[in-house]
């Protein structure tokens, strides 16, 4: 399943450059405040082409979710562009219907993010009539919306309210929501994490067939890199805020180049091959994010003195595939002793 | 419920000054054997059975593994068992014999958890069966210094002990889970979770008990922690020979982990069977589906289809056995009969399955004998269909 149909063509919907966005906490000193900033998201550009799963994975803090609500503008990103459909977007400006008409968002929690108070009817049947929608076509748009998530008969769980649905129902029904507007672009975050094991794949399933019929752009937020791995046309691994290794397809998993992304593999539960396991070097800390150089630097096993010095641009290492990771510099060796600054210039030339 | 909150324990003084190291025991073979224990929520019509007949049995120093979806009793098992569980959760019957044994002696005690008394639970609690639970940060009380619940702890249940004393026990535990002692002047909130789950997994060990009992202790830990504290806790059971129950949803977790490994569906166990050989030959449908719910990570990508339908309902369970309507495999009887748990072949596993019963109207298909993976083939459909 899942090989990138050749025969349509993909057309980019929604394009982000040098997205970023970071937070300013105060730390309460003894003596005084001082300002922290959080880096967030920090320089990421993607593309969401139609019919086609981008797949993002990487551990809590990694930015995928503040990432995930900048695209669909809930968040304001602190500089970058986006457009929509060609057409760039203020992105600084509030957030219009017809943007939201045509980015949707998936959220987590299906028991949160639906109202216990209202029936399933009302969470379709209110977006489609903020969106224009006749009074009078309403509920049949809402019983197609329930057919496209393979809730069937749609009767049936119209008047159903959220707590009278499984968790898996429920998220079908948070899709439905999400799709009864019609966009072209579908934001998933986390979608199965807290669905029983069972139920998982129907989702994922789903959303594959929706990208598949119905050419949706989908963008499906993980930390479970198998799921990514099962999904995806296109796979991004972040860490503390950056793009640390994107591939198309399942090259990244295959064939992991960044040391996190290895990490990452390593860790999955491998019940056929249980000797395996890589552990972590050194002493399990909090998430050491390095302020200068690269930030999985603390954590990584190869770090070399030019990565505690110097960020690493994003090098090739196969077709469609990129690392940011000193590791793959064309001359690994030379990295340290090349002057710093002018390898830091060469660096960010290469940098999309 | 948290750990914190079990009663106060009087003086234990069959098991003196802290010790991590347990002799080791000649005694007896198993640590806990559970005999049809069933647990009610409610009563009268709106009475719904979580746990049903559940029998087992636990080996000293192996780990067992629960697996199964959310709603199918495996954590009302390990309360109730533990007599933790609150109203309206009932037990309704069965035994739970926990066997107890005492440094120095030979002999073992046994006691029956379900009609204990208090007195007598307090002085099993945590000395010798500790729990650690799901979510850390709710466990821990956010307003008190980590130093303070290993302090707790100690000064209930051994009071010989100095404060000093006390002080280098809890920084001994810490470096055992390999946290460094400044940790413990911290807050919980100041700590990450995975650190949080370390401290509660130290917290449990800290009287050295012979029973450990996690439920899902990693579910909420990025998939990087949670390798970290499996590894963690591999290493501690080689360390301090404790036997343990573990709890999970994660089926490919538990069988790196497990020693044996016990499906649950609807209050009921399904199968029972040594980890490697219930991940290589399932024999219950549930089991291969949910096997086949984790997406690989190698081998060719194919269409999986998990197992369709939603997980039950306990107020409406189906009549006959209770994974039909998701079942594949399904044939006219186990519309209408329960199918009971009968052991297969000899390496004491168990199923309860009417494929696996002489005389079934259909042989045993070849998948639930022999599991194909897409290591070993690429072309076929791994799902259950």
């Amino acid at each position: 399943m899942s090989e990138t149909n050749d025969s349509l063509e993909t057309i980019v919907q929604l394009s982000a450059r040098h997205l970023t966005r970071h937070f300013t906490t105060r730390v309460h000193g003894r003596f005084a405040t001082t300002k922290r900033v959080v880096r967030a998201v920090d320089d990421v550009s993607l593309d969401l082409s139609t019919g086609r799963v981008t797949a993002v994975v990487g551990e809590s803090g990694s930015g995928k979710s503040v990432l995930a609500r900048m695209l669909a503008r809930i968040v304001k990103p602190s500089s970058g562009e986006l457009s929509l459909e060609g057409t760039p977007i203020a992105v600084g400006a509030r957030r219009t219907i017809d943007y939201a008409s045509k980015v949707q968002l998936v959220l987590q929690d299906p028991f949160a993010s639906n109202n216990p108070v209202h029936r399933v009817r009302h969470s379709l049947e209110r977006p489609l009539l903020l969106h224009g929608a006749n009074k009078g076509d309403v509920e049949e748009l809402a019983k197609a919306a329930l057919a496209r998530v393979s809730l069937e008969p749609p009767e049936r769980f119209l008047d159903r309210y959220p707590h009278e649905l499984s968790g898996g129902q429920l998220q079908r029904v948070s899709i439905a929501r999400a799709l009864c507007v019609r966009p072209s672009v579908l934001l998933a975050d986390e979608p199965i994490s807290m669905l029983d094991v069972s139920v998982r794949l129907g989702i994922l399933n789903l959303l594959r067939g929706l990208c598949d019929e119905e050419h949706l752009a989908v963008m499906y937020i993980t930390h479970d890199i198998a799921s990514a791995r099962y999904l995806a046309d296109e796979t991004i691994v972040m860490y503390a805020g950056q793009i640390v290794e994107r591939s198309q397809g399942t090259a990244l998993v295959d064939a992991p180049t960044h040391p996190y992304t290895q990490l990452l593999i390593a860790s999955v539960p491998n019940p056929s091959d249980p000797m395996s396991q890589a552990r972590e070097k050194g002493e399990h800390s909090t998430f050491a994010i390095a302020d200068v150089g690269c930030r999985f630097a603390p954590r990584c096993p190869y770090a070399m003195d030019v990565c505690r010095t110097t960020d690493p641009p994003d090098f090739q290492v196969g077709e469609g595939h990129t690392s940011r990771c000193w590791l793959h510099a064309n001359e690994p060796e030379a990295v340290v002793e090349v002057a710093l600054p002018e390898r830091r210039r060469e660096g960010e030339t290469t940098k999309t | 419920m948290s750990i914190k909150r079990l009663d106060p324990a009087p003086m234990d003084e069959e098991r003196d000054s802290p010790r991590l190291v347990m002799p080791p025991t000649t005694r007896s073979e198993f640590v806990l054997d559970v005999k049809n224990f069933s647990v009610d929520y409610g009563t009268g019509d709106q009475m719904v059975r979580a746990v049903n007949d559940v029998s087992l049995t636990l080996r000293r120093s192996t780990v067992l593994g629960v697996a199964g979806e959310s709603g199918s009793g495996k954590s009302t098992f390990v309360y109730a068992m533990t007599r933790l569980l609150r109203a309206p959760g009932l037990i309704s019957g069965g035994t739970v014999n926990l066997h107890t044994t005492t440094k120095g002696e030979i002999g073992e005690e046994v006691l029956d958890l379900v009609t204990a008394s208090e007195k007598e639970l307090r002085k099993i609690r945590w000395s010798h069966v500790a729990i650690v639970l799901q979510s850390a940060l709710s466990a821990l009380d956010p307003v008190v210094r980590i130093a303070r619940e290993f302090d707790e702890v100690l000064k209930t249940h051994r009071p010989e002990m100095s404060k000093k004393q006390r002080r280098e026990r809890a920084e001994a535990l810490l470096a055992t889970v390999g946290l460094n002692e400044d940790r413990l002047d911290r807050f919980p909130h100041e700590l990450s979770g995975g650190q949080r789950q370390r401290v509660m997994i130290a917290l449990a060990l800290a009287l050295d008990p012979e029973l450990v009992i996690m439920d899902e202790p990693t579910t909420a830990l990025d998939v990087v922690t949670q390798r970290e504290i499996i590894n963690e806790l591999q290493d501690l059971r080689s360390r301090f020979d404790f036997a343990m129950i573990f709890i999970t949803h994660d089926l490919s977790l538990l069988v790196e982990l497990a020693d044996e490994i016990v499906v649950m569906y609807a209050g009921s166990i399904v199968e029972r069977a040594p980890a490697n050989e219930l991940y290589e030959a399932p024999r219950h449908p549930y089991t291969l589906g949910l096997l086949n719910s984790f997406p690989p990570m190698h081998g060719a990508r194919q269409e999986l289809t998990g197992i369709p339908g939603s997980p039950p309902d306990l107020s409406n369970l189906p009549i006959g056995c209770k994974f039909h309507p998701r079942c594949s495999y399904a044939m006219a009887r186990c519309v209408h009969d329960e199918p009971p748990l009968v052991s297969v072949g000899d390496t004491g596993r168990s199923v309860a399955c009417w494929l696996h019963v002489e005389g079934a109207e259909r042989p045993v298909p070849v998948e639930l004998s022999r599991r194909v993976t897409s290591s070993n083939t690429s072309d076929t459909g791994g799902g259950a269909s």
